[in-house]
């Protein structure tokens, strides 16, 4: 309240001047509130493909969607939740976090910061622009497999040239986070003293910056085939169907990992604050980080083991590998967990359910890394789970473990626990409703992407049990939403530390001030906050 | 302080030691049993040899993924219940940062298991890739946006279906090797017999192969499984394995079904219209010797067809042919005088699937 | 306030400057967008007996190697400019500087008259695709390359680099060394390496 009455006048501008604010702002800050904002509205479009999807497949038969607008909806769902979803969610966190974990005042260049944000909704409008098209939007699925999406319509220009505009963004956003890591430590924060979410992030600014130009070299390919009249892709006149694999691959599967690094370096950060432990084996988590980052390399053709074009030993033993720092990663967080003093609080419930759900998605990836088992389920609903194992139950279930924790310090107001509770619990329940039963759906040969099947083949129940969970799933964000905009309404009460917790931001008042600290705890360890809570020294210089 | 919250919990974990011991002691065995139930029960056998060695080795992996699954979630669920924060708990838990000891362990455990799944996974992968060096019968399988034609390279007789509307058949016989080529003619596509176990894809520019023994009797639904645009769904087919008096019976029933096709010859003007990708007429027929016009109508918006006729559907000779055209849309061509006989008509972009028989009859 | 043991304010800068190392890093991340086209070329190489493929003239190396003169020969022309700021000499600087922009300039133009004498178009299958689509790439690069150094040769005309402060001219000179090394790679492959 006290705040309140002291800077009247900071706290209601004409609105005209804070929108142009919020326009103009160079502030990692407020670019990282924007990131968020940006990244839920497309997963609320996204989300609804979703739910028309799974309403079309819950009975066998055409129901509501023509096959051309089905294929439509899957196309955009994949895209928009990859690439305008997930990763800028996470960027969004690194934004306002990175910066205030390592001490900064903002990130190194902060007006390439901006550029990198504002590219995001244009390239995200570029592709949704593709339904007013004539043909409607890309149908290619997010793959966009060469030569069916050189056969698409104008929308799949819009795809390709959205995702130009994407990739440019994260690129620029990569090198920022990389020099800032760098560069801008506070004194006292040395790389071994990095707090792990920013290791994490690191790592995957690292493979966006290698990764990513590989994604833009095949959209420009696959637009030179397309208007140029190239013929990369072409095998009738001396091109290769299967470049386009290579390339896209190359790519992608980097960017599974880009979209899960950032996720696993938020839990690593909240299991110890809620088990009141240091985190277990942290250059142990560093340097899985880091052989993730180098394998994610070597590993791309294990998505075409059924083209019968790929050396499979080679690509299936660097795939099985990858589960050697991914085990480490389990064994360590199980490591945090033992003997801690366990709070079950809403960040606490989505890192244990992240753990949980992840565990799956990453056994059922073995399967897959065995080129013979791959030959059955690959290109089946076993894939649809395994995904949504990984980047549901993995990296959403991580960003809203994000969200509860960091929401104090973004806005001064603690989110309600019992509504978290509701929100984890529901959320829990329709995932698993709506994602288990696809491991069955696949080995009993459900084939992905497809508009409809026949009824009689074992499916229909276990594609209606899925959209009822995809149903449960939306009224736990429809909670989760309620449960932020209800909060935003109330007056700021968050301490600078509400948690307990071991990092820099948390040295600073909620939400911190425009240049970030007015003073910094002295860095002796990876838990400077920690540190000076245990030497009873005051953080906020108030009482 | 610290100090004194570490020996705490210490003692308190001493006392209750033995109980994970005992509770693991039958978590384990029941979640192999259920896991084992839940593989067998959900993941198909497999009806050809190679595919039971798929499935062996999917058993053995569940097997092995067991013990993780139900360690990893049995710690988390213990570790939230026995370790949760009391109200008259201090607020730390013992401060332990790991030990290089601790983290040797963390990376030799999944080393272990990744070198075993890859041993064992090498050797089913060399069963399933293993070409057999003399197939019995040897099938071309085609796959065009979105139907199958397969042709019996060796019995002499091409399958398919109408599109959208009725699967392609491809019947083999039980206990005998049989090799497919797969061949597309526009995008990609994926061969799947679920029941087979297997995939593989089909690819315009490049032959894949391979072989496979059914030994099951029976009829397995099968479909494209790679996306492969508007209609991708339909595009399913049906195998049908029967055993070796059935299957002969079968190839001579279609060689002699080609054979009886037969219809009246039409005035001069023929006419012929494609829709759903689909002929509406398997036979036309004219008299030799009089000049023939042929009207070709394509309804199918934005998809290319045209009208060839050949002497055979191995295409040696070709006799005519129009250019592509896109629907919707007609052309009309005069056709070249032909000598008494029956001929092939396709259309060129779909192939046999579109196909039927051009009979020339005496004056 | 008594946990303040350092300020924000207080800290040194160390190492590499921020504006190189985002430059590193982009020309990495550049680097991997030329070899993904790399990657394409010796893959569908590889998949041909005859190259370039029947039908395509082998392209002359005349005026394509006196355009890699030029660009590579420019390289060291910065270089020297890069010397020259760093013992604070801006006359010089510029002067280098002016000689880079003319021969990246130069190269440009010759690159434009060679493609109207290869005797292909973009349409006329793989080798052309390949071609055309790489060279362009690259040549939108020099001119990308270009225009960066002409703003730096504005900024000493202004003044604003020194001794202590000339992190536009190094960061230039890095992109620019790279964007040369490229040119070498397309000329091997595309003019060097056929038959």
């Amino acid at each position: 309240m006290a705040v309140t009455e002291a800077r009247p006048a900071a706290l209601a501008p004409r609105p005209a001047a804070r929108l142009i604010s919020w326009l103009t702002t160079t502030d990692h800050k407020k670019i990282g509130i924007l990131y968020l904002v940006n990244s839920f509205i497309f997963f609320v479009i996204g989300g609804v493909f979703a739910l028309l999807m799974r309403t079309e497949l819950a009975r066998p038969g055409t129901q509501i969607f023509h096959p051309n607008a089905y294929n439509q909806l899957f196309t955009l769902h994949g895209t928009l939740m990859i690439f305008l979803v997930i990763f800028p969610m996470l960027a969004g966190f690194g934004n306002y976090f990175v910066p205030l974990q390592i001490g900064a005042l903002d990130m190194a260049f902060p007006r390439i910061n901006a550029l990198s944000f504002w590219l995001l909704p244009v390239g995200g409008l570029t592709i949704l622009s593709g339904f007013l098209a004539q043909g409607g939007a890309a149908a290619a699925g997010w793959t966009s497999y060469v030569p069916l999406s050189v056969q698409g319509k104008a929308g799949q220009d819009l795809w390709t040239v959205g995702l130009l505009i994407v990739g440019t963004s994260s690129i620029l956003g990569g090198i920022n986070f990389i020099v800032t890591i760098l560069r801008l430590r506070a004194p006292g924060m040395t790389m071994m003293r990095l707090p792990i979410f920013v290791w994490s992030i690191l790592a995957q600014s690292l493979l966006v910056v290698l990764a990513t130009p590989v994604l833009t070299a095949g959209l420009i390919m696959l637009f030179a085939d397309r208007r140029l009249g190239t013929s990369f892709f072409d095998p009738t006149h001396g091109g290769n169907v299967l470049l386009w694999q290579h390339t896209f691959w190359f790519f992608a599967h980097p960017e599974v990992y880009i979209l899960i690094l950032a996720a696993w370096g938020a839990v690593s950060e909240i299991l110890p604050v809620f088990s009141g432990k240091p985190l277990f084996g942290y250059p142990g988590v560093v340097l899985s980080f880091l052989m993730i980052t180098a394998l994610s390399f070597t590993v791309w053709a294990h998505h075409m083991f059924a083209t019968g074009a790929v050396e499979l030993p080679f690509f299936s033993i660097t795939t099985e590998m990858i589960s050697i720092p991914t085990g480490v990663l389990f064994f360590n967080w199980l490591a945090t967990l033992w003997k801690g003093k366990i709070r079950l609080e809403p960040p606490m419930l989505f890192a244990l359910g992240f753990i949980a759900m992840f565990l799956i998605g990453g056994i059922d990836g073995v399967w897959m890394a065995s080129p013979a088992v791959d030959f059955a389920i690959t290109d089946t609903y076993w894939v649809v789970a395994h995904i949504h194992y990984v980047l549901f139950g993995g990296t959403v279930f991580g960003i809203m473990a994000a969200m509860y924790y960091w929401f104090p310090k973004i806005t001064g107001r603690m989110l309600s626990k019992r509504l978290g509770q509701w929100h984890f619990w529901l959320q829990f329940a329709g995932f698993n409703l709506t994602f288990f039963p696809m491991h069955v759906l696949g080995l009993r040969g459900m084939p992905r992407r497809i508009a409809d099947y026949a009824p009689g083949r074992g499916w229909s129940f276990l594609n209606l049990v899925a959209t009822a969970g995809a149903f449960l799933i939306a009224v736990s964000i429809a909670i989760f939403f309620d449960n932020v905009f209800v909060t935003l309404r109330k007056p700021r009460t968050a301490s600078a530390d509400p948690w307990g917790a071991n990092t820099l931001e948390w040295a600073t008042s909620s939400p911190p001030p425009p240049h970030n600290f007015d003073a910094l705890p002295p860095i002796r360890s990876a838990r400077p906050v920690f540190d000076a809570r245990q030497a009873g020294l005051s953080l906020e210089g108030q009482p | 302080m610290g100090q004194r919250v570490a020996n705490a919990s210490r003692h308190v974990t001493r006392r209750r030691v033995g109980r994970p011991g005992v509770r693991s002691r039958w978590a384990l065995p029941t979640g192999f049993l259920l896991l084992a139930l839940f593989s067998t029960g959900c993941a198909q056998a497999g009806a050809t040899v190679q595919g039971e060695k798929v499935h062996g080795l999917y058993v053995v992996i569940a097997i092995m993924a067991a013990p993780i699954f139900i360690g990893v979630e049995g710690l988390l669920l213990w570790s939230v219940f026995r370790f949760r924060k009391r109200q008259r708990d201090g607020g730390l838990g013992p401060q332990t940062f790991g030990t290089t000891r601790a983290l040797v362990i963390f990376f030799a455990i999944p080393s272990v298991i990744v070198a075993t799944l890859f041993a064992l996974g090498e050797q089913t992968l060399a069963t399933v890739q293993k070409q057999d060096p003399s197939p019995v019968v040897i099938i071309r399988a085609e796959g065009f946006q979105w139907e199958w034609t397969f042709y019996y390279l060796n019995e002499g007789f091409v399958v398919s279906g109408k599109t959208l509307h009725v699967p392609a058949l491809m019947v083999i016989p039980v206990d005998e090797p049989v090799k497919i080529q797969l061949h597309s003619r526009d995008v990609i596509h994926s061969f799947f017999v679920p029941a087979f176990l297997f995939k593989r894809d089909v690819i315009p520019g490049r032959t894949n192969t391979f072989t496979f023994t059914a030994n099951k009797i029976g009829t397995f639904p099968a479909q494209c499984a790679e996306f492969c645009g508007l209609w991708h769904s339909k595009m399913t087919f049906i195998v049908k394995v029967v055993n070796s008096t059935d299957y002969t019976a079968w190839t001579e029933q279609q060689i002699k079904a080609v054979q009886s096709i037969s219809c009246p010859p039409h005035g001069p003007a023929l006419s012929i219209v494609a829709k759903d990708i689909s002929w509406n007429t398997n036979c036309l027929a004219v008299r030799a010797g009089s000049p023939i016009s042929i009207s070709v109508t394509n309804r199918d918006a934005g998809i290319d067809h045209n009208f060839a006729i050949y002497d055979s559907f191995s295409q040696t000779k070709k006799f005519f042919q129009t250019g592509r055209f896109p629907g919707v849309s007609t052309r009309t061509d005069q056709l070249p005088p032909l000598p008494s006989g029956r001929y092939y008509f396709q259309c060129d972009v779909h192939g046999p699937s579109m196909s039927g028989v051009f009979i020339v009859g005496g004056k | 306030m008594s946990v303040a043991e350092t300020t924000v304010d207080e800290r040194a800068i160390r190492g590499t400057s921020g504006p190189i190392l985002g430059m590193v890093l982009f020309v990495a991340s550049e680097a991997m967008f030329f070899a993904a086209f790399f990657g394409a070329y010796f893959t569908i190489r590889a998949a041909n007996h005859v190259w370039p493929p029947r039908g395509i003239p082998i392209p002359k190396l005349g005026l394509p190697a006196v355009a890699t003169a030029m660009l590579v020969s420019s390289s060291f022309v910065l270089q020297a400019g890069v010397r020259a700021i760093r013992r604070g000499d801006a006359k010089s600087l510029e002067r280098w500087l002016g000689i880079t922009i003319l021969l990246g300039a130069g190269f440009l133009v010759l690159q434009l008259r060679d493609y109207a004498h290869t005797g292909f178009s973009i349409h006329d299958g793989i080798y052309p695709s390949l071609f055309y689509v790489m060279t362009s790439l690259h040549m939108a690069h020099v001119f990308g390359g270009v225009l960066f150094l002409s703003l730096v040769f504005a900024q000493s005309r202004t003044g604003q680099l020194s001794m202590v402060r000339h992190e536009p001219v190094e960061a230039g000179a890095i992109y620019w060394h790279f964007v040369d090394a490229v040119w070498i790679g397309l000329f091997t492959v595309f003019y060097l390496l056929v038959q």
